[in-house]
C-alpha cells in the first residue's frame, strides 16, 4: 500500500474521529462513559469515592458486575489491584464500596 | 562484604536489581494497612472467567469457536494471590470446508500461573509465568467477556509473539497517585522456556501509562526487547478515552517493530437516551474498528506477510449483566486477497468461590 492509500485512510479515521466525539459528547446527555447498561451507575462525579475509584480504573476495561458475593469480593480485588495496578489505598475504598 | 557482583549480572536482570532492593527493604519495615477494615469483603479461594461460543465465517468458510477461560484465585493472607489463567478454545470446521462432518480440535494454553506479592502501597511483586503487559490490548481486553470485537488486531503478535506470556519476574503498580493524574508502571523479566504450556522467549520491558481522571484519558506506551535469536524492539504507543458526559469508549493503539507496524482504533457507543425504547436500547452497543497493517522486511513472525486493513462494525447486546450477545462484520483488504469476516455467538463471565466463607 503506498503512501497516498496510507495518507488517505488516516485522513477519513480522524475525520471520523472527530465526527463521533462531536456527535457523542453534545449536551443533555449526562450519562457516563461506559460499554455496559450496569455502567450508568458509575460516573467520576459519583459521591463515593470507591465508586469514583471504580469508574477511573474498572470501568476503563470492563462493566462492573450487578452481583458480587461479599465472600469473594476480597480475592477479586487482589486481583484487579494487580492487573490494574492500583494502589492499597484505591483498593481499600473498592472494598469498601463493593463490600460495605 | 558484597554478596553479588553485579557486574556479572546480566544487563536487563541489573537493571531491576536496584529497585527490588529498595522495595524490599522499604516493604519489611512496613505493616500493610488494614484491608478489611470496616467491609464485609472475603477471601475466599475463586475461579472467574469467561465462556464464549463464537460462529465465525471467514471467506465463507463457517467456523465453530467454543471457549472457556477459568482464571483461579487462591489468597494466601491479604498480601499475597496465587494466580492461573488457562484457555481452552475449540476451533471447528466442515472436513472439506464447505461439507462434511465438523471436525477440529481444542487447544490448550496456559496464559499465566503466577504468585502476586503485594508488597507495597505501590508496588507489587509478580513471579512465574505471567501475560506480557504490551499495549491496550494483550493483557486487558483478550477476556473474551471484555473485548468488544471477537476478532483480535492485525497487529496483535507485535510484542506478544509467540506465546504471549512470559516467564520471570514483574514489579508493577503506581509510581504517582495524585488528584490530577495516576502515573502506572510496569518492569519485567522474562527467561527462556521450553517447557510444555510454559514456552517463553527471553525478554525483557516496561509500560507505562498516565491517567488523568477529570478528562477520562489515559495515555501509554509499551517497550519490549526480546533478547532470543535475533534481538529486536517492539515499541506501541496508545491512547484510551471514555469522556465524561456520553457513554463512549474510544481505544487506539499504535504497535511497531521489526517486521511490521499498524494501529487499531475503536470506537463502542451505547444509546442511553434513545428516542424509542430506551430501556432496550441502554443494552445495546454499536462498536466501530479502523485497522492497518503495514509489512516491513518481509513480516511474518505472526504477523502478516502483506499488507493489510480491516473495517469493523458489531452490535452487541447486554442480555443480564453476564452474559452478553455479540455479532460482527468486518472486511479484510489484503494484497494477498479480500476477504469477509462475520461473528455470531454470545459470551457469560463468571465468578464463583470455591470454598464456603464466613456471613456477614
Amino acid at each position: 500500500m503506498n503512501d497516498q492509500v496510507r495518507k488517505k485512510w488516516l485522513l477519513v479515521l480522524a475525520a471520523s474521529g472527530l465526527c463521533l466525539a462531536t456527535l457523542v459528547a453534545a449536551p443533555g446527555q449526562t450519562s457516563p462513559a461506559a460499554t455496559g447498561p450496569a455502567r450508568s451507575q458509575t460516573t467520576a462525579m459519583a459521591a463515593d469515592p470507591g465508586e469514583k475509584v471504580f469508574a477511573a480504573n474498572c470501568a476503563r476495561c470492563h462493566t462492573p458486575p450487578m452481583t458480587l458475593n461479599p465472600r469473594v469480593t476480597g480475592t477479586i480485588l487482589m486481583h484487579m489491584r494487580t492487573r490494574a495496578r492500583l494502589c492499597s489505598k484505591d483498593q481499600k475504598l473498592l472494598l469498601q464500596y463493593l463490600a460495605p | 562484604m558484597q554478596l553479588i557482583d553485579l557486574r556479572s549480572l546480566p544487563g536487563t536482570i541489573r537493571l531491576l536489581v536496584l529497585p527490588l532492593c529498595i522495595l524490599f527493604g522499604s516493604a519489611a519495615g512496613r505493616a500493610q494497612d488494614n484491608l478489611q477494615a470496616r467491609t464485609t469483603a472475603g477471601y475466599v479461594p475463586v475461579i472467574s472467567g469467561g465462556l464464549a461460543y463464537i460462529q465465525n465465517v471467514v471467506g465463507g468458510v463457517q467456523y465453530l469457536v467454543p471457549q472457556i477461560n477459568p482464571v483461579l484465585l487462591v489468597p494466601m493472607g491479604h498480601s499475597v494471590l496465587l494466580e492461573s489463567h488457562v484457555d481452552f478454545t475449540g476451533f471447528f470446521n466442515r472436513k472439506d470446508f464447505t461439507s462434511g462432518p465438523y471436525v477440529g480440535k481444542v487447544y490448550k494454553t496456559t496464559e499465566s500461573a503466577q504468585l502476586d506479592w503485594l508488597a507495597d502501597s505501590h508496588a507489587i511483586i509478580i513471579a512465574g509465568r505471567y501475560i506480557l503487559p504490551f499495549g491496550l490490548y494483550s493483557e486487558r481486553l483478550t477476556p473474551v467477556w471484555i473485548h468488544n470485537l471477537q476478532d483480535i488486531p492485525l497487529t496483535y503478535a507485535i510484542g506478544t509473539h509467540p506465546y504471549g506470556s512470559g516467564d520471570g519476574i514483574m514489579l508493577r503498580g503506581v509510581a504517582a497517585s495524585l488528584p490530577s493524574a495516576t502515573i502506572q508502571y510496569t518492569a519485567y523479566f522474562s527467561a527462556q522456556s521450553s517447557i510444555e504450556q510454559l514456552q517463553a522467549v527471553r525478554a525483557a520491558g516496561g509500560d507505562t501509562s498516565i491517567f488523568v481522571p477529570s478528562k477520562r484519558v489515559e495515555a501509554g506506551l509499551s517497550y519490549q526487547r526480546t533478547l532470543d535469536g535475533y534481538q529486536i524492539n517492539n515499541e506501541a504507543v496508545y491512547l484510551s478515552w471514555q469522556p465524561q458526559r456520553a457513554s463512549v469508549d474510544l481505544k487506539a493503539e499504535y504497535d511497531r517493530n521489526h517486521y511490521g507496524d499498524g494501529y487499531w482504533i475503536e470506537t463502542a457507543y451505547i444509546p442511553q437516551q434513545f428516542l424509542v425504547e430506551p430501556n432496550f436500547f441502554r443494552h445495546v452497543q454499536m462498536v466501530g474498528r479502523m485497522e492497518q497493517f503495514f509489512v516491513r522486511n518481509g513480516g511474518g513472525n505472526g504477523l502478516a506477510g502483506a499488507n493489510q486493513h480491516r473495517p469493523e462494525v458489531g452490535l452487541n447486546y447486554q442480555i443480564q449483566d453476564d452474559w452478553r450477545l455479540e455479532s460482527s462484520y468486518g472486511r479484510l483488504y489484503s494484497h494477498s486477497g479480500n476477504s469477509n469476516t462475520w461473528n455470531f455467538g454470545f459470551t457469560y463471565r463468571f465468578i464463583w468461590p470455591l470454598w464456603p466463607g464466613r456471613k456477614s
